[in-house]
């Protein structure tokens, strides 16, 4: 199946929620969405963006059942190691159903890296559910080292009233 | 006690400081992690890669006063290294790089205080998450974060952490 994988445009933003929804609905967390399109246009497509994504495009021919012709797309921001320097982080990496197994998510994520190698980025980093063997195996067959397996990291966050409690303390300036 | 310098004031004017304390307390911290060869970054790249126009990083130091200083000299005891993240589901977000306070200096809410400091910032900006990562052997350090109240999303929801770099990613890279 052709595709074109291409930098996304502020026009994509509609395509790129409707399949954040459906990442999160196979994540099995979709009450977990809080931003739609419009923040996603508000902070992606501004002088200084919070992200960056790609979309994987295929001919009118091929279009979806509903008629989208947007089938994937690959978000992703610049992160920092104190170690070793530049880094890209992986938000999200999805391809819809239907199109999967013709090659759309190699082609994604190593565009990504090469987005990132170009930006001197010496790593490419993600997260991946326990449970999501489709993709952990997609991603070792890339080469990605599980760090939370060969390491011990955990992932450790603070949000909702948690958040607001730690910043309550916050010694005043 | 001690006072936040929010990156880019004080330090700013003084200068010559700039990036010592850093790899200092970064080969510290590498250390106690048990991964010291693997610091690659330099002075130079911290000061090149944190202060320029768009940096890729924010920091902030603990510094105490004189009468407090280490025995070597030392006024800045203690660091977090941070930079905006973003999160598909809820938008903007914090992502704490590295949390630091020299041994000598534990116990004494210098570190709750530098990890406050980054949420009041986050929630300043608009994000509505902090995340970081620990090892799971570094039983002080969990029990110290899982006090403050945050989750180990690892243990709860089953994320688990990837990377692909070094020889891997250039071949990923030339697909």
């Amino acid at each position: 199946m052709n595709f074109k994988i291409r930098r996304a445009a502020k026009e994509d933003c509609k395509d790129i929620s409707r399949m954040i929804m459906d990442l999160a609905i196979y994540e099995k967390m979709p009450d977990q969405v809080k931003i739609s399109h419009e923040e996603l246009e508000r902070d992606g497509f501004c002088q200084n963006p919070l992200f960056e994504c790609l979309v994987a495009e295929v001919p009118e021919e091929h279009k979806s059942n509903e008629g989208f012709t947007v089938t994937g797309y690959a978000l992703y921001f610049y992160t920092y190691s104190t170690w070793k320097g530049r880094a890209v982080y992986l938000e999200d990496l999805y391809v819809m159903p239907k199109f999967r197994g013709n090659g759309i998510g190699t082609a994604l994520l190593s565009k990504v890296a090469e987005i990132g190698k170009k930006k001197q980025c010496v790593r490419l980093q993600l997260s991946v559910l326990n449970w999501n063997t489709p993709s952990r195996d997609f991603y070792a067959a890339k080469g990605a080292q599980d760090l939370t397996v060969t390491e011990g990291w955990h992932a450790i966050r603070f949000d909702g009233q948690n958040l607001d409690n730690l910043a309550n303390e916050a010694p005043k300036d | 006690m001690t006072f936040l310098d929010p990156w880019g004031q004080e330090s700013q004017k003084q200068g010559s400081w700039r990036g010592t304390i850093h790899v200092h307390s970064l080969k510290e911290l590498a250390e106690y992690e048990n991964l010291a060869e693997h610091v690659k970054v330099t002075q130079k790249d911290l000061e090149q890669d944190g202060f320029s126009k768009n940096p890729f990083f924010h920091g902030i130091i603990a510094e105490v006063p004189e009468q407090h200083r280490t025995k070597e000299g030392h006024r800045k005891v203690g660091y977090t290294l941070y930079f905006y993240s973003y999160s598909s589901f809820v938008g903007r977000a914090i992502y704490m790089e590295d949390l630091y306070v020299m041994p000598e200096f534990r116990g004494k809410g210098v570190g709750k205080a530098l990890m406050s400091k980054v949420a009041q910032l986050a929630l300043a900006a608009g994000c509505h998450q902090l995340n970081f990562t620990i090892l799971n052997w570094n039983k002080p350090s969990m029990d110290f974060y899982l006090g403050q109240g945050c989750f180990d999303a690892t243990a709860t929801i089953g994320y688990h952490c990837m990377r692909c770099e070094g020889e891997a990613l250039k071949q990923l890279a030339q697909l």
